[in-house]
């Protein structure tokens, strides 16, 4: 295969975001090679930063670029409440709210079976361990309500039982085979009113 | 061209920020692949309807060979809650999209498999102890209507009738019983005993068989010898295969130390912990 110029390389890489067609990868490339240097150098070092200053944050798996992410650090969150939910996104999504106040543990990903899914492919380990170093009296389930999301919370609910911590799934303001990140605020704030023990 | 189908969606995988590729086994046209545009969003018209194992009516745009079907409706018709309480359910329903999803050819319909797959969701997991034997159930119906359907009612290479309490075996390579003389020279072949061998009879006849409460030890040959017929006839042993030995075995509570992860064993000790 030919290789490909700086500028069909540029037009690939872009147009493989999400969102993005061929058609605007092609205006986006000719918008950068007519824009300034450093507005094309800021844009690639916080591509590049993205990368390699961001990483999970070591207690909830949250991106961040410290050790405990802003959450985790918050000494105004209550500690003893955690929410479990599949990507980082989700979490964003909830914080959104504004309503909740607890910590979260961010499992990067669902049971998923058929895809090759298991559950040492997410971090379920890290949460356990949280919950046995104590201090957490209540897991809230938050993964979505579909197939995967639902099988996901229940395998993690069966590890917990006997914990002594009290396990809670959020209330179907969300319809079942829906996806938290495109639910809107309002439904999200519902449903984190109503949990309800698992 | 569009066409109207029963569906149960058998696999669903993101396909773009807001679109989705699903295979879905429709009662109507066999399985059936289609490209749902806008299918991640919530409120969408598909109503969440392509969330895996949900049974949808679908209006299809069939488009000429070689690309995708267009999926422009699908509405929600079952769901089945017991998949999402009971684990060892939710594996077994797993494990028949997995049958449906990656056995079956395109476009080649048998209502009756459809129609099994569903009475089967239902109840998967009612009772927990009959999990295994209602999928042996679906399996049994699922080889039939491939063409597959193991010999039990005489020895499947000499033909002869083999007596009810006469020592006998199973070949997966011969497709069912052997008998004592045939035997030899057999080398996937292993034993049945003959409640496995009645057992398997009257689930493959009978709608309700897996009702009964047969023994323990028939329930764990039954499966193991069903497991290595459909990975035999299937070419290679199904992914989820291993969660349902272990999940579909009478006593499991749908603890992880029942489920352990695929082939891997639960690590050692747990199974006392979670019991105690
Ligand atoms: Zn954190
Ligand atoms: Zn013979």
């Amino acid at each position: 295969m030919e290789r490909l110029g700086a500028i069909e390389r540029a037009i690939h890489e872009l147009g493989k975001l999400p969102g993005i067609g061929p058609k605007t990868a092609e205006r986006l490339t000719h918008y950068l090679l007519t824009a300034d240097r450093s507005q094309v150098v800021a844009l690639t070092d916080a591509l590049r930063a993205l990368k390699e200053a961001v990483r999970p944050c070591r207690q909830c798996f949250n991106p961040t670029e410290e050790e405990l992410c802003r959450i985790c650090r918050d000494p105004h969150r209550d500690s003893s409440v955690v929410c479990v939910v599949e990507q980082p996104r989700d979490l964003m999504a909830l914080e959104r709210t504004g309503t909740y106040r607890g910590l979260y543990h961010v499992l990067q990903g669902r049971l998923a079976p058929l895809e090759n899914i298991g559950p040492e492919q997410l971090t379920i380990d890290a949460l356990l361990e949280r919950v046995r170093r104590g201090g957490i009296q209540e897991v809230i389930m938050a993964t979505n309500p579909t197939l995967e999301g639902d099988g996901t919370a229940l395998y993690i609910s069966n590890l917990l039982a006997n914990s002594g911590v009290r396990i809670t799934r959020l209330a179907r303001g969300i319809p079942s085979g829906g996806v938290l990140e495109f639910a809107n605020t309002q439904m999200l704030a519902d449903a984190l009113e109503g949990r309800r023990a698992f | 061209m569009s066409e109207k189908a029963l569906a149960l969606v058998v696999r669903a995988i993101d396909w773009s920020e807001t679109s989705r590729i699903a295979t879905l086994w429709t009662r109507e046209l066999g399985k059936v692949r289609a490209l749902a545009k806008g299918g991640r969003r919530l409120g969408s018209n598909f109503e969440s309807a392509l969330d895996l194992l949900t049974v949808c009516r679908i209006v299809l745009l069939r488009k000429s060979s070689g690309s995708l079907d267009l999926l422009t409706e699908a509405q929600v018709v079952e769901r089945f809650p017991r998949l999402r309480i009971d684990l060892a359910a939710f594996y077994a329903g797993c494990y028949i999209a997995e049958l449906l999803a990656d056995w079956t050819e395109d476009d080649d319909p048998h209502p009756k498999i459809f129609d099994e797959a569903c009475a089967a969701l239902r109840v998967l997991g009612d009772p927990p102890r009959a999990t295994g034997l209602r999928l042996a159930r679906f399996e049994l119906v699922l080889l039939e209507e491939l063409g597959y359907r193991p010999v039990f009612d005489r020895c499947a290479v000499c033909a002869a009738g083999v007596a009810d309490n006469a020592a006998a075996a199973f070949s997966p390579s011969v497709g069912g019983m052997v008998c004592a003389k045939c035997r030899p020279g057999r080398r996937d072949s292993r034993p049945l005993g003959p409640n496995t061998r009645r057992a398997f009879q009257a689930l493959a006849e009978s709608d309700d068989a897996w009702r009964r409460d047969w023994p323990l030890a028939v329930q764990k040959e039954l499966r193991l010898l069903l497991g290595e017929y459909v990975t035999y006839v299937r070419g290679r042993r199904p992914r989820l295969l291993g969660y349902v030995e272990k999940l579909s075995l009478p006593g499991h509570r749908g603890t992880p130390a029942d489920s352990g992860g695929g082939d891997r064993e639960p690590p050692s000790g747990q199974r006392e912990d979670q019991a105690r």
